[in-house]
């Protein structure tokens, strides 16, 4: 027996699913979701952002499984539900293979399965910055450039929003952004060949399907050893885009990369709500998007709060959420799961290497198998992002490998208790940070000591706490 | 206590039990007693929606309480307002408003909360989801009599949708009928000065503010 082929998934989203209101939808996930937050005594402990707790780790898993299985998902094209009967996941989970491989040539790179508090170091590490609407041309190159040159770098996300395509405004779903699609792609094969790392593995993660489409070519644009971003909307829904870009990449053969979480204030209630969503989410990714199938892997990323005044990323109900998450799924399946920080802060700040932190002591002593997507700021302004940033990125990945998550927990702690009042609507979430060009040296694409110096200090003040970093 | 405060309170209570059917056995209740179905929603009905968006900008409840308790009140007004003459109704109003995501952007949590929390505070609240394209909204704002036209974007390369808005409210000679306030994530005040918009809420909150300094100057314009 085998789970249901994607065929089968998307005649149940476009033709056979039953019909439900969205709004009923959202509210049976928030009713169920609460129901089981309950029965499975699930409790937010903000004293403790990283949890040491395996009991709570499982009945996380359990909790989310029953959610999945009990709601669903839902596309809001047809307004179908997606269900699936207990037999069929099961073979859903026995679908994935805990491996996956990315990249070409010298840069291939094969992920596989990290355990909890693993001493094996992150079998992937992908940088990025998208979202922070860079120039097209030139300037995007040299961006990619900066972080494919960083040695620990696998790979890294590429994302809209280009400021323009052929110097004209782009507009969502408009022929201008399909052809700014193919025009990055284009763009990232030339950063990483300036790299001296022609085959580096990139994920397009442009909004239409059709943008990615175009992007599709096995020589000067997405290989089939690159990934094409599908994202699981709050909570548990999908749409057409997403289900086009999961049969697109299903039929041209490339990386699907799954982004979901859960968010805290909206459907799924408080933090115990938003972490058994993110499992279901995680599910989801395995049931309706297959990422067992083929070269997959998961960021179990946006788990965030909406509410009280602020909508922000790595906060510590966020990162508790996290931490619980990536153990339930490290240790009841095979799901390659990897990490996202959407920082509140920007580029060449402490407050955004604290936040890097916070979110990665909640990933890789968890069980997570890599990290994805690289550092960005939830909040766009044009040309932030660098290679540096990710560079602290990867060289945390490998520290944080091995340590304890007791440990992990008292650096988060420290590391949160630092920012998290900085996170205001005054400040628009933190600073805002500095933009590619003051933090590097364009002309030689090197980094100015300033930026350089507050990351040793960083790392400094780190191994005063007990990480020992390898790089 | 009197009988008309112990109904007050029922309705009140109905809407913080999110229980439908209690808030509108209630408004029967009040209804049968004679009392002014305006005090009904103002003094029961609007007080225990406030109560729970006071707690959700607390972080004490979540959308999900916002949209029960705003249900449990429109089902109270229903039986209220068979009862109610149109100025009664209205003045138990604060504002109209149109809202929706633009054209191209299927995110819709933000706006659901923002939709929510001026349903609390007294906004009679159109909610068009997401993916609306910019007639849309104009059409319905004629259709309703907004007094607000609200719209989020979540993405850089839908923002330019609001643009149009104004356009197209200026090329029809309605820009100054209606009050278009904008949000979301990577939307800032410089690009609602730069459109021409009316005002820009970083939040939920901040939008209901905004929202009420709009209706509190189009009243004093009007006067």
């Amino acid at each position: 027996m085998t789970a249901p082929s994607l065929w089968e998934v998307l005649d149940r989203a476009c033709n056979t699913g039953p019909v439900m209101t969205m709004k009923d939808f959202d509210m049976k996930v928030f009713r169920t979701t609460t129901r089981l937050v309950k029965e499975h005594d699930i409790r937010y402990e903000s004293r403790t952002p990283v949890s040491s707790d395996d009991g709570l780790a499982d009945e996380a898993w359990k909790a989310g499984l029953e959610l999945f299985r009990e709601v669903g998902s839902y596309c809001i094209n047809s307004g179908r539900l997606i269900r699936f009967d207990d037999t069929e996941i099961k073979e859903g989970l026995g679908e994935l293979r805990g491996e996956a491989s990315v990249g070409e040539g010298g840069e291939r790179r094969q992920l596989t399965l990290r355990g909890v508090e693993d001493k094996k170091p992150p079998t992937i590490v992908c940088g990025g910055v998208i979202e922070s609407n860079f120039p097209e041309g030139e300037n995007f190159v040299k961006l990619y450039q900066s972080i494919a040159q960083e040695p620990l770098i696998d790979g890294f996300y590429v994302g809209p929003p280009l400021q323009s395509s052929e110097g004209r405004l782009v507009r969502s779903g408009s022929p201008l952004e399909t052809h700014s699609g193919r025009s990055m792609a284009t763009w990232v094969r030339e950063a990483v060949r300036r790299a001296g790392r022609p085959g580096l593995h990139f994920i397009s993660a442009c909004t239409p399907a059709i943008a990615n489409v175009a992007a599709a070519d096995p020589v000067d644009g997405l290989r089939r050893s690159d990934g094409i971003v599908a994202t699981i909307m709050p909570e548990l829904k999908t749409d057409y885009e997403n289900l086009n870009k999961v049969t697109f990449s299903h039929d041209y053969g490339c990386v699907k990369h799954i982004y979901n979480g859960g968010m805290i204030g909206g459907w799924a209630g408080g933090p115990e709500g938003a972490l058994v969503v993110a499992i279901a989410n995680a599910v989801m990714a395995i049931m309706v998007y297959k990422i067992g199938i083929g070269s997959s892997y998961n960021a179990l990323g946006y788990l965030r709060a909406s509410a009280p005044n602020y909508s922000a990323f790595v906060t510590r109900p966020c990162v508790w959420g996290s931490s619980i998450g990536s153990q339930a799924l490290s240790r009841k399946t095979k799901i390659i799961n990897t990490c996202v920080a959407m920082t509140n802060a920007g580029p060449g700040t402490e407050m955004q290497l604290q936040e890097i932190t916070s979110a990665q002591c909640a990933a890789i002593p968890c069980g997570r198998e890599g990290v994805s997507q690289g550092a960005r700021r939830f909040k766009v302004r044009p040309l932030l992002g660098s290679g540096l940033e990710n560079q602290f990125w990867g060289e945390l990945a490998y520290a944080l490998a091995g340590i304890k998550r007791d440990l992990a927990s008292t650096i988060a702690d420290e590391m949160l208790s630092r920012y998290e009042g900085k996170i205001t609507r005054e400040s628009d979430g933190g600073p805002p940070g500095y933009t590619f060009d003051e933090i590097y040296e364009l002309k030689t694409l090197t980094p100015r000591k300033q930026f350089t110096d507050m990351q040793i200090k960083m790392k400094r003040e780190l191994e005063d706490r007990g990480i020992s970093f390898r790089y | 206590m009197t009988r008309e405060q112990e109904v007050l309170d029922r309705l009140r209570d109905a809407v913080l039990s999110y229980d439908s059917e209690a808030a509108a056995e209630a408004a029967k209740e009040a209804i049968s007693l004679k009392i002014d179905p305006v005090k009904a929603i103002e003094g029961g009905l609007a007080k225990g929606l406030r109560e729970i968006g006071d707690k959700f900008e607390k972080g004490e409840l979540y959308l999900p309480h916002l949209i029960m308790g705003a249900d449990s009140m429109e089902a109270a007004i229903h039986v209220l307002e068979g009862h109610m003459s149109k100025d009664g109704l209205e003045s138990t109003i604060r504002g109209t408003v149109v809202i929706g995501t633009v054209e191209g952007d299927i995110h819709d949590l933000g706006l659901r909360i923002v939709a929510s929390m001026l349903r609390a505070n007294g906004f009679k609240v159109y909610d068009l989801g997401f993916n609306i394209k910019t007639l849309s909204f104009i059409q319905r704002a004629k259709d309703v009599n907004a007094d607000i036209i609200a719209v989020s974007s979540l993405m850089t390369t839908t923002m330019p949708f609001m643009k149009d808005l104004i356009e197209a409210l200026e090329a029809s000679g309605l820009r100054d009928k209606y009050s278009v306030m904008i949000g979301g994530g990577p939307v800032t005040e410089r690009w609602a000065k730069e459109i021409g918009a009316s005002a820009y809420g970083r939040d939920a909150s901040e939008a209901v503010r905004v929202a009420k300094d709009l209706m509190a100057k189009r009243r004093k314009e009007i006067t």
